[in-house]
């Protein structure tokens, strides 16, 4: 067989070719798809939810998953607005306190999550989703259901202020993926994620603290649910104790359609990006090619089928649970 | 006596200190109309978890169950009109169908489960927000009355969806112990690749399995709804949890293989029983998700099966 053309290649560049497909798609049906103000919506749409899929990406990475983001985001969310308007209302006096606040939040409910799932050995789906149940509860107590408005225009500046036309928070999104990426390709804990996923026996054997690695990953993934929880307050100008509703199927979705492997191991940061592209640009062109948008839970779901059953290598499993 | 043997015993004793310090406190709970109204509100949410059953028995899980629960009550608030009593075979039909897409999901492409059912609960959402135009529906209260009835009356001073509920696990007892599915599905669950080595069909069992919880969380969806009458793409959200919560505390594992049925009519009491007991202490509703969250660490932290996990991921 041709040497570029190996089920590897396949895999690592299809989601890619997905991608520009689908633009080039949309494009052909409307070409009003193709413009600079709708790639702005669409960045914008996908900010949070990027921050989220790459949370969740070190630890499917690591052959677990993490379902506890719609709490995490939503209880971190609904924190910062409470924190921020506690400490002056505004960026300029002291509202920044917050931010490095809640991005400890995030790595304290992590921590939670990651001390369940290891110390009481309970699988990962399981511990995490009791652990987001945990969060939207602990949102819903603290706002007893209310919505908390922020109406700052410095910290809203993250929307409003646009720099060759796209949103201030587009760029920090870059800022925190380019951030991902030096963990995953340039430090001990982000190869450690990859030794833990590519074979966790093999990784003890050699000497690995498994269990810290994981808890660790942890940590770090709600770091990046709290970026999201602060980038969606930033969005809406609004928190409440549903806003981080359906992250949890579209990060998902994205990392999957974007090629990284359930058993992990296997994709990455770039693979993310990728899948959460994807996912937003199908839900963006099918709303420009006016088709409407409930549509849109039922052709994901049809989707991170198709690319689970692609991205498994078959000959190397018996059985699934 | 050691843990390991009293552990089996573990729910229903669970129940009855519950029962007996809820009653301790509030003797109005004790009253056996009081019981008997709990025992009827909490159907629907059984009918779920019984289904849920068969899925977590064999080591699986199926998340589809609400957002099947959610569509059903849609299908069923919209079709009513025209089919009449037939609205129920076409409500379990696609129960079981979509159930047996994510068994056919699960075990021929090997996705797993939790990822198959996400897939399928949301393909569900879809097809509810769609027939349903994203608006709350009415039934016919005059056909709802004719032809479903009898589902939410009373017989005496006993709720008519407690006959229901009886039937139900009384048939889905039977399966369990004394049908070649039940037996099967046990094999599955103690230990998969010893089924399939002794010759077992693994996967027609599997998506069987699925199947039953798809059909029983569409019987839930069609009894919440008559109860309701009406339907609504979000009406039965909130279900999830406390389903699971029925499954785990009431002794059958993540693991699957032990446990069953009856385990999950105990547990689905347990969770009543806290339920009530959370609003006679003044819990508000809005705690009920945290505590519950918190309950299904503890559940699975005490039932799990760890020599079943080499390495937990």
């Amino acid at each position: 067989m041709n040497r570029y053309l190996t089920r590897e290649n396949a895999i690592r560049w299809a989601p890619l070719m997905v991608l520009i497909g689908l633009v080039i798609l949309f494009t052909a049906i409307n070409p009003a798809f193709f413009s600079q103000r709708n790639f702005a919506r669409i960045t914008v749409a996908a900010a949070p939810a990027l921050m989220v899929a790459i949370g969740v990406t070190f630890i499917i990475v690591m052959g677990s998953i993490d379902l506890s983001m719609e709490g995490t985001v939503g209880l971190t969310a609904v924190l910062f607005c409470f924190l921020f308007l506690a400490t002056g209302g505004t960026l300029a006096v002291g509202g920044w306190v917050a931010m490095p606040l809640i991005l400890l939040l995030g790595a304290a409910i992590g921590f939670v999550n990651g001390l369940v799932h290891v110390k009481l050995r309970i699988p990962s789906f399981m511990a995490s989703l009791a652990i987001g149940f945990v969060g939207t509860g602990a949102a819903v107590l603290v706002t007893g259901g209310d919505i908390v408005k922020i109406d700052d225009d410095t910290f809203r500046a993250l929307l409003t202020w646009r720099i060759a036309g796209f949103p201030l928070m587009v760029y920090v999104v870059g800022g925190f993926v380019l951030l991902a990426w030096f963990i995953q390709s340039h430090t001990t804990l982000g190869r450690n994620f990859y030794a833990v996923g590519g074979g966790e026996e093999l990784a003890h054997a050699s000497g690995l603290n498994v269990r810290r690695v994981r808890i660790m990953g942890f940590v770090l993934a709600g770091m990046f649910y709290a970026v999201a929880g602060i980038l969606q307050v930033a969005k809406l100008g609004q928190a409440e104790s549903v806003s981080g509703a359906n992250f949890m199927f579209i990060s998902i979705t994205s990392v999957v359609v974007g090629g990284v492997a359930l058993w992990g191991g296997i994709g990455g940061v770039w693979n993310t990006v990728v899948g959460v592209l994807i996912v937003n640009v199908i839900n963006n062109g099918m709303v420009v090619i006016g088709l409407p948008d409930f549509l849109q839970d039922g052709v994901l779901g049809l989707l991170v089928i198709v690319a689970v059953v692609l991205s498994t290598d078959r000959r190397s499993i018996s059985f699934v649970k | 006596m050691d843990l390991q043997r009293l552990k089996p015993h573990l729910p229903w004793i669970t129940l009855i200190v519950l029962v007996a310090f809820v009653g301790m406190t509030d003797s109005n709970f004790l009253k056996p109309a009081n019981l008997l109204e709990l025992a009827g509100d909490i159907v629907p949410l059984f009918i779920m978890a019984l289904g849920l059953t068969f899925a977590i028995y064999i080591g699986g899980i199926d998340l589809s169950a609400q957002s099947m629960a959610n569509m059903i009550t849609v299908v069923a608030s919209v079709y009513l009109a025209s089919l009449g009593l037939w609205v129920a075979v076409v409500c379990v039909g696609l129960g079981f169908a979509l159930g047996l897409l994510s068994g056919y999901v699960t075990t021929k492409l090997f996705v797993p489960s939790f990822i198959s059912t996400l897939a399928v609960g949301g393909v569900c959402f879809s097809v509810a927000q769609w027939l349903s135009g994203n608006r709350a529906l009415n039934m016919d209260a005059e056909q709802r009355n004719a032809l479903f009835g009898w589902m939410i009356g009373r017989t005496g001073i006993i709720p008519n969806e407690l006959f229901i509920a009886a039937g139900l696990l009384a048939l889905c007892l039977f399966i369990e112990r004394r049908t070649v599915l039940g037996r099967a599905l046990k094999a599955v669950g103690a230990g998969e690749l010893a089924a399939a080595a002794s010759g077992l069909n693994v996967t027609r069992y599997k998506m069987l399995a699925f199947a039953i919880s798809g059909a029983l969380a569409a019987v839930a969806g069609l009894l919440f709804s008559v109860k309701l009458s009406g339907g609504a793409p979000t009406i039965a959200n909130g279900f999830l949890l406390p389903a699971i919560v029925a499954v785990l505390v009431g002794g059958t594992p993540l693991t699957g293989g032990v446990g069953g049925v009856l385990n999950t009519a105990i547990g689905t009491l347990i969770v009543a029983v806290i339920r009530a007991s959370m609003l006679y202490f003044g819990v508000q509703a809005t705690q009920q998700q945290m505590v519950f969250g918190l309950v299904l660490i503890a559940a699975i932290a005490l039932t799990i099966d760890r020599s079943k996990l080499r390495t937990v991921k």
